[in-house]
């Protein structure tokens, strides 16, 4: 390798040129959803997107990586994505509520569970509250009857609570030193003054070549 | 960072005829009404391989963007200039992460793409394959090539699929950062000592070819082309986007001093259009086919990464954590 950078130059070298297909299968790790409350407390959890991660505490130390390198971020967390419960997708203004049926009262411990909306599409889903069911389906239909505010719907979101890996009390001070990184921030990089200075400079040699020109004629 | 060319030509298979009336009759409404497609909805299977050409070439242009740039982090002038460089690079390798997400949504997987980019099998951005020799260099990517990815980027965030569009935002949103750092050091050197000038001048004066190439030749007009339009998965023609660009930055560069090689290079006032030479499109298809100055060393790196990398993804893989298309 015969490169600029001396630290290309140093590595070592591999088979070239290259295979036409890789001889060796997929060797993926697993998808987990990101929740993110940014930038205030009082906000709810709002979905991010992904990562993938060979299990939950990875994807939560690269969730905090890839979602908030900037500005104030309160809280976060993650889940296993076959553990999200996914409703269908509505048409125009219905409401996905007007289509989840009510079901026969279920027998079965009841668990915590976590309802996300999605009020627009092209938006994110949103954590909306809380309901006690005894599985996904049940808390479909219980999220229907306590969060139904007649508002256009067009997805539901259902998690068992357990199966998320929330950011724990202590944890909280992982971006503290967020707001000492200025050097992240398009304002952090005022060239307004300096450039004004060259430009009056600049302004200025013209215009005095301009009258020694005109002296000269 | 993305320059649009050469994305929309290749995938001639598809009619659009063979699909479903009424089901394509409802994707079109939909688009027609400015709402979003998700991933959840039936679309047309022009429409997605589309995309995933497009979006993909975008993850790989962030990933091989981030060299040319990493390799100035040690020489950057200062700690704060080292400082900045190293949010930039890894901002461009999140903004990689965030579109490899969006494209895995259309159902092709991650490590496909991967395998694709170092494979050969898929491109990225042409710009890319050419060294940055000086610090010069590395500042005319961070400001103006980044400008022309903004201006790519913001008009693709106006396109019709969800999930492209929440990484466009969120990526346009830290790419404000890259554009006031790439000024602010372009500044400093236009402003400085008559060598700290002078690199930057040889500097625009090697970048000025790649960067035309930057938004593609002109568009061919494909039997596909109004149809792409029309579903908002092209946004403006490559020339539009140049044009834009042009009018944009042109201005800023004169300004600091600076001249721009290509003695054509004027906006007609009358059509509000820029006149330039054209660049040499003969170049700009042998760097894609291969041979340019960098290509070899760029898939190298990305290459020996990936080989590196293997034993400890083998050792972290587990099978209680499964590979599933994302959601959304």
């Amino acid at each position: 390798m015969n490169s600029l950078d001396p630290r290309v130059n140093r590595l070592p070298s591999t088979r070239y040129p290259v295979p036409n297909e890789p001889t060796a299968p997929l060797d993926q790790f697993g998808t987990f959803e990101v929740f993110v409350v940014q930038p205030k407390e009082e906000k709810p959890f709002q979905h991010e997107g992904i990562v993938h991660a060979p299990n939950l505490e990875m994807a939560y130390v690269l969730a905090k990586e890839a979602f908030t390198r900037r500005f104030v971020c309160v809280s976060l967390y993650v889940v296993d994505t076959t553990n999200v419960a996914v409703s269908p997708m509505t048409e125009g203004d219905v409401s996905i509520y007007q289509q989840i049926e009510d079901r026969p009262g279920q027998a079965g411990e009841k668990l915590s569970y976590e309802i996300y909306h999605l009020t627009k599409r092209g938006k994110q889903h949103v954590h909306a509250g809380t309901v006690q069911a005894v599985n996904g389906p049940d808390a479909m239909v219980k999220a229907k009857h306590q969060f139904n505010s007649g508002k256009g719907i067009c997805s539901v979101w259902v998690i068992r609570t357990k199966d998320i890996r929330f950011t724990l009390p202590d944890e909280k001070d992982l971006w503290n030193t967020l707001p000492e990184k200025k050097f992240r921030d398009a304002s952090a990089y005022k060239g307004g003054d300096k450039l004004s200075m060259f430009l009056q400079s600049k302004q200025n040699t013209s215009d005095h070549s301009g009258h020694s020109d005109n002296a000269d004629q | 960072m993305y320059g649009g060319g050469n994305t929309f030509e290749g995938v001639k298979t598809d009619s659009v005829a063979q699909e479903d009336p009424v089901k394509l009759g409802e994707f079109e409404g939909r688009i027609a009404r400015g709402e979003k497609i998700e991933p959840s909805d039936w679309m047309p299977l022009l429409y997605r391989k589309q995309l995933i050409r497009m979006i993909e070439q975008h993850a790989h242009s962030e990933i091989i963007g981030a060299l040319p740039e990493g390799t100035w982090i040690t020489r950057a002038p200062g700690f704060k200039r080292k400082m900045a460089l190293m949010a930039k690079v890894q901002d461009e390798v999140g903004h990689a992460q965030l579109l490899y997400s969006a494209a895995e949504t259309l159902g092709k997987p991650r490590e496909q793409m991967i395998d694709d980019l170092i494979t050969g099998k898929s491109k990225y951005s042409n710009v890319f394959n050419y060294p940055t020799f000086t610090w010069g260099d590395c500042c005319f990517i961070s400001w103006l090539v980044d400008a022309g990815a903004i201006v790519n980027q913001l008009a693709n965030a106006k396109g019709s699929y969800g999930p492209y569009c929440r990484a466009l935002e969120r990526i346009c949103a830290e790419e404000s950062f890259h554009l006031k750092y790439g000024h602010h050091c372009v500044i400093y050197l236009a402003t400085g000592s008559s060598k700290q000038r002078e690199m930057f001048q040889d500097a625009i004066n090697r970048w000025w070819p790649p960067m035309m190439h930057f938004f593609g030749p002109a568009d061919m007009i494909s039997t596909h082309t109004p149809v792409l339009m029309k579903w908002k998965v092209k946004m403006g023609t490559n020339d539009d986007m140049r044009n834009q660009f042009l009018d944009m930055y042109v201005p800023k560069v004169w300004e600091l001093g600076f001249t721009l090689p290509d003695p054509n290079l004027a906006k007609n006032s009358q059509t509000g259009r820029w006149n330039y030479t054209e660049p040499d499109w003969e170049e700009f298809k042998r760097v894609i086919n291969g041979d340019g100055p960098c290509n070899k060393e760029r898939l190298e790196v990305r290459r020996i990464a990936e080989e590196r990398g293997r034993w400890v993804r083998k050792a972290l893989k587990s099978p209680q954590a499964a590979y599933v298309t994302p959601l959304a």
